[in-house]
């Protein structure tokens, strides 16, 4: 028993000293720079982007990077506290929606020195503007995610359906043809919390408010817009899929959609393109991937964007510093690679190479990025796109009158945005 | 007295391994907490003082009344199940059964696994389309069952899953205090013709009411600071349907930065179990006194 009370110990010991090395590694001067990463790509997305790293580090001898991954649930809340105690990593991904909770307390370091103009000309300019508070940029921007369309080929075909529907008549009655023809589900939106919140309704109604030349706030994100004409439609025909025209099924959760479509249940599904890559694999799947079509006649989508950011650290080593511009460089130019995620690049010279042609699907959709949606820029945005998916799954499941909700969930994202 | 030996001096040096971890770790997080509650922060910037407009928020936040209650209907139906199930099963493997000792390992293995484990386990069991339950019950000619989806079954089933997971706990709580009663009163009980049951009701139940009270206590507070089966099982929904106090608090705080209004909560929530617990304590105690 003492001994192993003495063993414990012992290990506790070692374990400690082994903290404090790493400390001290930090300011060898001999041999690679070994700089840290916090990536939350645990899902389908995750291997490639461990297979990037492995790359990186295989490239060049000068530095060693060290990828941590952390769960997407836990990942902000560690990257805040991290940021709060000054103990972040040398580079961290932030996703360009929650660049606001970070910049605006100085907890981001700004770029504009340690990126060339060269450099900066080969990103596109929408996500790149992005990434920029004040004039000054905080991050570069890795990817662009928006939600597309994805369509069971093998289904269509079986329905007799030879155009992919796009305006939101089409889809119903392409889904009504799905599901007497082949008996199976037309549409597959989900639209019931489970493990992800019922995000893609969210997605889906801020798209469509901006296809009709609406937006979901106003211009500076100080107010609600959707309780209009525009909101109501957008509603109206998420409702009717599932309660009048019944092509799409209620109690659906995000990870229910995904088996769905893959299952080959579903003949036309939506989400973001990190789906792709899972889709890709799925066996005996025969799909096309496609733009979010212009359900309410015009063109836009809710998009995400990966950024790659610096945290300002208590002493700011500045070789670090720019080891870590090096990783971040070679990461948006190797945006191919990142590709194969389903993602969508953002530098100009990764569109131009051959690999990235040679991708399957992503050149069908790649377009979206030119009509993706910025996130509104407000602190609140968290909790009013966190609330508003709670309230939407209500009126969709529930089939509420759609002037009330929209009145529930305007005067709800009124006392959100004054909370702040 | 030894002499050279300084009991006060002595005492204070042999507890303080203790006192200076949980003056570090408990005493003044909470004393921070309730100091961050009189303020609006967000981690990273500074933060600005506010008195108590935390507190005057929260008594008009539609949500956290709603959270509250979803707390509190978890409470009410993790409790009694709960205090019941592990009473049963504690009579199981105390009782004269050749299975008790196989009972006892078979009541009390779900509580070695993690939070995490058991709600992913139970969540792909009861998943809609394809999990194990609605597929048993269409194959005995059954509707299959929203279990998670289900606004008036989702809390049941993270009920459910709880019960199968920590009831262990309870049995050994209860197996203890059964095993503390002596022999010769069921003996005698036995001679004058007492029957099972009514052993159990007027020997066992009496006689382990301080256990009782302990596994009470012990479970409102437990119930009252759920979180993770809910967040894993359901993500509180759907619609918002099984948010609970918890993780409303660390919403706020974690994904809305709202910090002080995080910890203001968190102060009722502590307040809300602190009454509790004491009424507890000072009622049934007394009854039992009596």
């Amino acid at each position: 028993m003492k001994k192993q009370i003495l063993l414990v110990a012992l290990v506790a010991i070692l374990a400690s000293g082994m903290l404090f090395a790493q400390g001290a590694a930090e300011t060898k001067a001999e041999g690679p720079i070994e700089i840290t990463f916090w990536s939350l790509f645990t899902g389908g997305d995750g291997e490639f982007f461990d297979a990037m790293v492995k790359e990186f580090n295989a490239s060049q001898s000068a530095i060693v990077m060290k990828n941590d991954m952390v769960k997407f649930d836990n990942y902000y809340t560690k990257l805040t506290t991290a940021l709060a105690a000054k103990t972040a990593p040398d580079v961290v991904v932030v996703h360009q929606g929650n660049l606001l909770n970070y910049v605006p307390s100085g907890s981001l370091l700004a770029l504009d020195s340690y990126v060339d103009a060269t450099t900066l000309a080969d990103f596109q300019q929408a996500p790149l503007d992005a990434c920029r508070f004040d004039g000054k940029l905080y991050s570069l921007p890795f990817d662009v995610h928006p939600i597309v369309m994805y369509y069971n080929k093998d289904l269509m075909a079986k329905a007799g359906i030879t155009k992919v529907p796009q305006s939101a008549q089409e889809f119903i009655e392409a889904s009504q043809k799905v599901k007497q023809v082949t008996g199976k589900w037309g549409m597959a939106i989900d639209n019931t919390t489970g493990v992800y919140k019922a995000y893609t309704l969210a997605r889906l109604f801020m798209s469509m408010l901006a296809q009709q030349g609406g937006s979901l706030l106003n211009a500076d994100a100080t107010a609600p817009a959707f309780n209009n004409a525009y909101g109501e439609a957008a509603l109206k025909w998420l409702q009717d899929l599932v309660h009048v025209y019944k092509v799409n099924p209620t109690e659906l959760d995000y990870d229910a959609a995904m088996n769905t479509f893959k299952l080959g249940e579903a003949a036309f599904y939506f989400n973001g393109v990190w789906a792709t890559g899972t889709l890709e694999k799925t066996a005996g799947l025969n799909f096309g991937a496609a733009p979010l079509p212009a359900i309410m006649g015009g063109e836009a989508a809710w998009a995400g964007s990966h950024t790659l950011a610096i945290p300002v650290q208590k002493n700011q080593d500045p070789k670090r510093v720019e080891a870590a511009m090096t990783f971040i460089k070679w990461m948006t130019s190797h945006g191919e690679m990142w590709a194969k995620a389903g993602h969508i690049p953002t530098r100009k010279s990764v569109a131009q190479k051959s690999e990235m042609k040679a991708l399957p699907y992503r050149a069908d959709y790649a377009a979206a990025a030119a009509f993706a949606l910025p996130t509104p820029r407000t602190a609140a945005w968290e909790e009013i796109y966190g609330t508003l998916s709670d309230k939407l799954e209500f009126a969709v499941t529930k089939n509420q009158n759609p002037k009330a909700a929209l009145a529930d969930m305007e005067q709800t994202v009124k006392n959100i945005i004054a909370s702040y | 007295m030894i002499p050279g030996n300084k009991d006060t001096r002595d005492g204070i040096i042999f507890s303080l391994p203790f006192l200076v971890v949980y003056l570090a770790f408990m005493i003044y997080p909470l004393l921070s907490g309730l100091y961050i509650s009189f303020f609006k922060w967000d981690i990273l910037s500074t933060a600005s003082f506010v008195g108590l407009d935390n507190y005057r928020t929260l008594f008009s936040d539609e949500k956290f009344y709603s959270s509250l209650w979803h707390t509190l209907q978890f409470v009410l139906m993790t409790t009694p199940t709960l205090l019941i199930a592990g009473f049963v099963m504690a009579l199981a493997i105390t009782g004269t059964s050749p299975w008790k000792g196989i009972m006892e390992n078979v009541f009390f293995f779900p509580y070695i696994f993690s939070m995490t484990v058991v709600s992913t386990l139970w969540a792909w069991l009861m998943q809609k389309d394809w999990g194990i339950f609605n597929q048993v019950l269409i194959t005995i000619g059954q509707n299959p069952v929203s279990w998670l989806t289900n606004e008036k079954l989702a809390m049941w089933s993270v009920a459910l899953t709880t019960l199968w997971w920590t009831a262990g706990f309870n049995m050994v709580l209860f197996g203890a205090g059964i095993k503390q009663i002596p022999k010769e009163i069921y003996e005698s009980a036995s001679i004058d013709g007492a029957t099972y049951l009514q052993r159990v009701r007027h020997i066992t139940i009496p006689l382990v009411s301080s256990t009782t009270v302990l596994c009470l206590i012990l479970q409102i507070i437990a119930s009252f600071n759920v979180f993770g089966q809910v967040y894993v099982m359901t993500g509180g929904g759907p619609h918002g349907t099984t948010r609970v106090l918890v993780q409303y608090i660390y919403e706020t705080g974690f994904k809305f930065f709202k910090m002080g209004y995080s910890a203001a909560m968190s102060y009722i929530l502590f307040l809300i179990i602190l009454v509790v617990s004491i009424l507890q304590y000072t009622l049934l105690g007394r009854k039992e006194d009596a």
